[in-house]
């Protein structure tokens, strides 16, 4: 797979519109699947969008007055739009794929939740800091998760190349510690995207939003941006690491797929949301430490068996 | 367990459909036995006053501007829709409608101002006593009665004859502010 | 009853007992002078009493005094004991029974801001009610300060919050907040995300109610501004206030009237039960639970629409009966309404009940033991998840709950699922009762005439049970055709006063739904005070002081 360097700077381009376009739709499913469960009519499905147009016409207020405060929302949305851009589309390596691996990717993701962190404690705010505190001990918990997952599809494939780990692990077998892994990014998923049951970050009744309660306006938006951009890849993830491609050959074809099988992660992801109140923070532990043994005990099975 | 129930929640949550209006666009229409908003029949009122002794939230004010003309103020702004006043006037001049929605920019649109010509009480001027009920519903506010309609605030002060004075007085009334 | 309680004041107190009267059936007055408020309080207690409330009154008119009356209720044998004593409006001291009965510890604090009263040994004798800026001298609940009093606001006072124990940060939980609903200031102490504390500030939602019914309505005007003291209970309210002015007056009104309060207590119970169910699903973040239990609500709603012309605040209540009768029509509408809202609870119920996710954040939760129950005399659903059997429909019946056959449930599991099951239950027996009242209701008029003028200076006091917990009020009737004096205890009230024990070591992610559990009402609870204290202060700051001026709060935290 060597496309030319004009179809993969094009394939940048695509990826990164899609993300940019799709996030706010899928974002949109999820809260519409609530409302059905909670009989609802619910919002428009471009709700999200809407929300986001909003909040950047809206003032800035730089509640805190110090640099990081300002620049933690670009650097989160910037850091995340890179992983976007190193991201290949349905297999096939964008001219940016080449520059990055592995590590690369979790390095980007890690950056973002630092900048959230950023954000919340230049703010000083009580409610913030107890925000950012729990965000930052789900992130010491979850990427892990994240990062066995790769790790797996790393020994598998043996290569650190993105294309290979993302799209490579389906193509070989299995295997039962691919099972498993499986499993565990289902039940992942939600501490992924920051959703119900793990939502405890944002906790609105006791929080008020926590590591975001200074921002308004644009910059607030950056971050709503950020989050929904992260949610889709986390949804996308399994989808590319897990689900076999259909190789029509066919880009378009590979492509439509993959988004509807993500909508389709939405849907999930919007009914187990509606279906379950707020872990806490000691309860989420536990259950991430049970999911990180369970993950540990996968790779190992993938290495010595 | 943790299955089973969402199984259950799943099922619980299929039957009803969607059950929110697509209000504004889809009103919800209220029963016949609501008590929305009051309102009066001026044909029908005779000025007693008694809607105004009995409405908790004193938003129904009363002014004599001289021996003739007596102003029935109501302040929909306050009004708590208790239907109390329909219930006491004896001339069955107020009906409790069907109108809940009324939110409004200006608070005129929901005041009622009533222009009475009276005649006057050969005991006491003007009189309200109430026929339908009991003892505890009382209210000693006979006579001629000077609430002030500019800052809507109802004065506890009549008296026997048409007094120019009291009228000039109630005029300057100001709320206590600080 | 009265007389062995009797022989037991006078041989302890001895001569300090003034007189022993007895109103009704139910209510033993017990006047005792002021050096012996608190043996004889300790002695009421020991001999079953549980403490409801206190009520100060302004006598200075009449003979230079300050009233103040204890109320207990001897919940096994239906009475009411109120120990009443006074004090000279010149030297209004008198012994705190808090040390002694810790719920008395904010009518007592109330009494003081209100009233002017002091307490000596009143182990927190700070500021309850009042606002921080309000002028000190000035005593809103005595007949020489007006209504309408506005007095000058200041800027530089604020409360002093109790000491914060070392090693904590405190986060400020109000007065906005979405967990809380309406403007109340917790101050959280957390360690880590263990809450090792909490102090809290409250009473800003005051409207002066009592003040403004003691001096500017009438009776019967009453009964809707009761009502408006809650936007859930309101019923409770108007009914509890009714009551007691019948009971005062000697009025007997229609049985049918009195079928219909229970009816509509009944559906205020159902409502206000589903609503909580809901709130408390809200609170633990499952937003699923919320909608739902407000879906079967909402038809409650609908038929109160079609029975009483309105969703909340019925306005069925009078003094001497009811505003509207039960058709047969209405009567089979309210049958078929509750049967279906039991169906559908019950499938609510099926699937919540093990569903262990739930069970995470609500069991073993909020848990206080069944002895400081008793001690901080809480009453309600909040009472009888903690094994305490109390319930004043069943204990001191009112209204037609004497032809009821109903159960009281009762669970000992101490924490904050067993009283929302405590809650369920109570709505499929509140939907028994209404069935009951539909049946057995006879037929007559509604409404009493009265022929005379109520006497003045006479007390009453009723509780009904509200859906929270018990509501007691207590009336001394006056002259000018209204109350001369109007307290409201609402069942938050007493509750709330717990509550710090209840988050004690507990996780502050539970903070919401602990406080959740007792169902709080701020706007019952708050309704006392004078005035509505629009302060002119935020208007004229300029929103950039504002912000200023409310992260120098959050940063001081
Ligand atoms: S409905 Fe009630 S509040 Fe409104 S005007 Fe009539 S008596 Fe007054
Ligand atoms: S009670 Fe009826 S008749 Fe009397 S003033 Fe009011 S509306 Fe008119």
């Amino acid at each position: 797979m060597n496309p030319t360097t004009e179809t993969a700077w094009l394939l940048v381009g695509t990826n990164l519109l899609l993300f940019l376009a799709l996030a706010p739709l899928f974002d949109g499913i999820v809260r519409r699947v609530a409302a059905r469960v909670q009989n609802r009519q619910g919002p428009p499905l471009w709700q999200p969008l809407y929300d986001l147009l909003k909040l950047l016409g809206k003032e800035n207020i730089d509640a805190v007055g110090i640099l990081p405060f300002r620049l933690a929302p670009l650097v989160a949305l910037a850091s995340i739009l890179c992983v976007v851009m190193i991201l290949p589309v349905a297999g096939r390596a964008t001219a940016l794929t080449p520059y990055a691996d592995t590590l690369t990717l979790i390095y980007l993701l890690t950056l973002g939740g630092v900048a959230v962190l950023v954000g919340a404690f230049s703010g000083k705010n009580i409610f913030a800091l107890i925000g950012a505190s729990r965000e930052m001990t789900t992130m010491i918990m979850v990427e892990p998760i994240l990062f066995m997952i790769l790790l797996l599809g790393v020994i598998k494939t043996g290569s650190l190349e993105l294309t290979t780990v993302l799209y490579g692990t389906p193509a070989g077998d299995y295997g039962w510690s691919g099972l498993i892994m499986i499993v565990i990014a289902l039940f992942a998923l939600q501490a992924f995207v920051g959703r119900q049951p793990f939502d405890i970050a944002e906790a609105e009744q006791e929080l008020l939003g926590g590591p975001f309660i200074e921002y308004s306006g644009p910059n607030y938006a950056l971050f709503k941006y950020y989050m929904m951009i992260k949610q889709m890849f986390y949804a996308y993830l399994p989808i590319a690491v897990f689900v076999p491609l259909l190789h029509s050959g066919l880009l378009v074809v590979d492509l439509i797929l993959q988004l509807l099988l993500t909508a389709l992660v939405f849907l999930v992801i919007g009914l187990l949301a509606a279906t379950h109140p707020r872990y806490r923070i000691d309860q989420a532990l536990n259950y991430f430490a049970g999911l990180f043994v369970l993950a540990l005990g996968a790779v190992a099975g993938a290495l010595f068996g | 367990m943790w299955l089973t129930s969402k199984i259950k929640q799943i099922l619980m949550v299929m039957k009803p459909g969607i059950v929110t209006l697509d209000y504004p666009r889809q009103p919800a229409p209220a029963p016949a036995t609501f008590r929305g908003q009051p309102v009066w029949d001026h044909h029908k009122c005779l000025g007693c006053g008694g809607c105004a002794n009995h409405c908790p939230a004193r938003c129904i004010l009363t002014r004599d501007v001289c021996q003739e003309l007596r102003v029935m103020l109501y302040d929909g702004s306050r009004c708590t829709y208790c239907g109390r006043c329909a219930d006491v006037c004896p001339e069955e001049a107020i009906t409790m409608s069907n109108n809940f929605q009324t939110a409004c920019d200006d608070k005129n649109d929901i005041t009622t101002r009533l222009e009475l010509f009276m005649l006057t009480c050969q005991r006491c001027g003007r009189c309200y006593e109430m026929e339908k009920t009991n003892v505890i519903d009382r209210m000693e506010l006979r006579g001629f009665r000077y609430d002030n309609l500019e800052s809507r605030a109802l004065i506890r002060q009549t008296t026997d004859t048409f007094s120019p004075e009291t009228l000039a007085a109630t005029e300057q009334y100001q709320r206590p502010s600080r | 009853m009265r007389k062995e309680l009797e022989a037991q004041l006078a041989a302890q107190l001895r001569d300090e007992v003034v007189c022993v009267e007895k109103t009704d059936q139910r209510t033993i007055f017990i006047d005792v002078k002021r050096e012996a408020i608190r043996r004889a309080a300790r002695i009421v207690t020991e001999a079953g009493g549980r403490y409801m409330c206190g009520v100060g009154y302004d006598n200075i008119a009449r003979d230079g005094t300050l009233g103040m009356v204890h109320t207990f209720s001897m919940d096994r044998n239906d009475h009411f004991i109120c120990v009443r004593t006074k004090v000279p409006a010149i030297d209004p001291v008198m012994e705190s029974i808090t040390p002694d009965l810790p719920s008395a510890g904010w009518s007592e604090r109330e009494f003081m801001d209100m009233l002017g009263m002091q307490f000596t040994n009143h182990p927190k004798p700070k500021r309850l009610v009042l606002a921080d800026d309000w002028p000190a001298g000035i005593y809103p609940l005595r007949k020489e300060v007006p209504y309408d009093l506005v007095p000058p606001g200041a800027d530089d006072v604020a409360y002093q919050l109790d000491e914060a124990p070392p090693g904590t940060k405190i986060v400020p939980i109000g007065p906005f907040h979405p967990s809380l609903h309406e403007p109340e200031h917790f101050a959280v102490y957390v360690d880590g995300e263990t809450i090792k504390g909490c102090d809290y500030r409250g009473f800003m939602t005051h409207r002066g109610i009592e003040k403004l019914c003691q001096t500017q309505v009438s009776y019967n005007e009453v009964p809707f501004i009761a009502e408006r003291i809650c936007g859930i209970c309101g019923s409770v309210h108007a009914t509890a206030f009714s009551q007691a002015v019948e009971s005062a007056g000697g009025i007997k009104i229609p049985r049918r009237a009195e079928y219909i309060r229970t009816l509509m207590l009944e559906i205020e119970r159902i409502h206000s039960h589903l609503l909580w169910l809901g709130v408390a699903g809200h609170l633990i973040g499952f937003d699923t639970v919320f909608m739902q239990a407000w879906r079967v609500r909402e038809q409650l709603m609908w038929l109160c629409e079609r029975l009483t012309g309105n969703r909340k605040t019925y306005g069925m209540v009078l003094i001497g009966g009811v505003r509207r009768d039960i058709t047969p029509e209405i009567a089979d509408d309210i049958r078929a309404v509750v049967k279906k809202i039991e169906e559908e609870l019950r499938v609510i119920h099926r699937a919540i009940e093990k569903d262990s996710s739930i069970h995470k954040r609500t069991k073993g939760v909020g848990t206080i033991t069944k002895e400081e129950t008793i001690a901080w005399g809480l009453i309600g659903p909040v009472a009888r998840a903690r094994g305490v059997d109390i319930d004043a429909r069943r204990d001191h019946p009112y209204a037609a709950y004497n032809d009821m056959k109903f159960d009281v449930p009762v669970l000992t599991d101490c924490d904050v699922w067993s009283t929302l099951v405590v809650r369920v239950l109570e709505t499929y027996e509140a939907i028994r009762i209404i069935h009951q009242v539909l049946d057995k209701m006879p037929a007559g008029p509604i409404f009493v005439e009265l022929k005379d003028k109520i006497p003045a200076l006479r007390h009453a006091i009723t509780t009904v049970e509200a859906p929270r917990g018990e509501s007691t009020h207590y009336v001394i009737t006056g002259e000018d055709n209204r109350p001369d004096r109007w307290r409201v205890r609402a069942p938050t009230y007493t509750n709330l006063q717990a509550v710090p024990l209840m988050l004690l070591n507990e996780q502050f992610g539970d903070f919401p739904i602990i406080m959740g559990s007792i169902d709080p009402c701020f706007s019952c609870t708050d309704r006392v005070a004078v005035i509505d204290l629009q302060s002119g202060k935020a208007s004229s700051m300029t929103r950039r002081e504002l912000e200023f001026l409310s992260r120098e709060q959050l940063h001081r935290a």
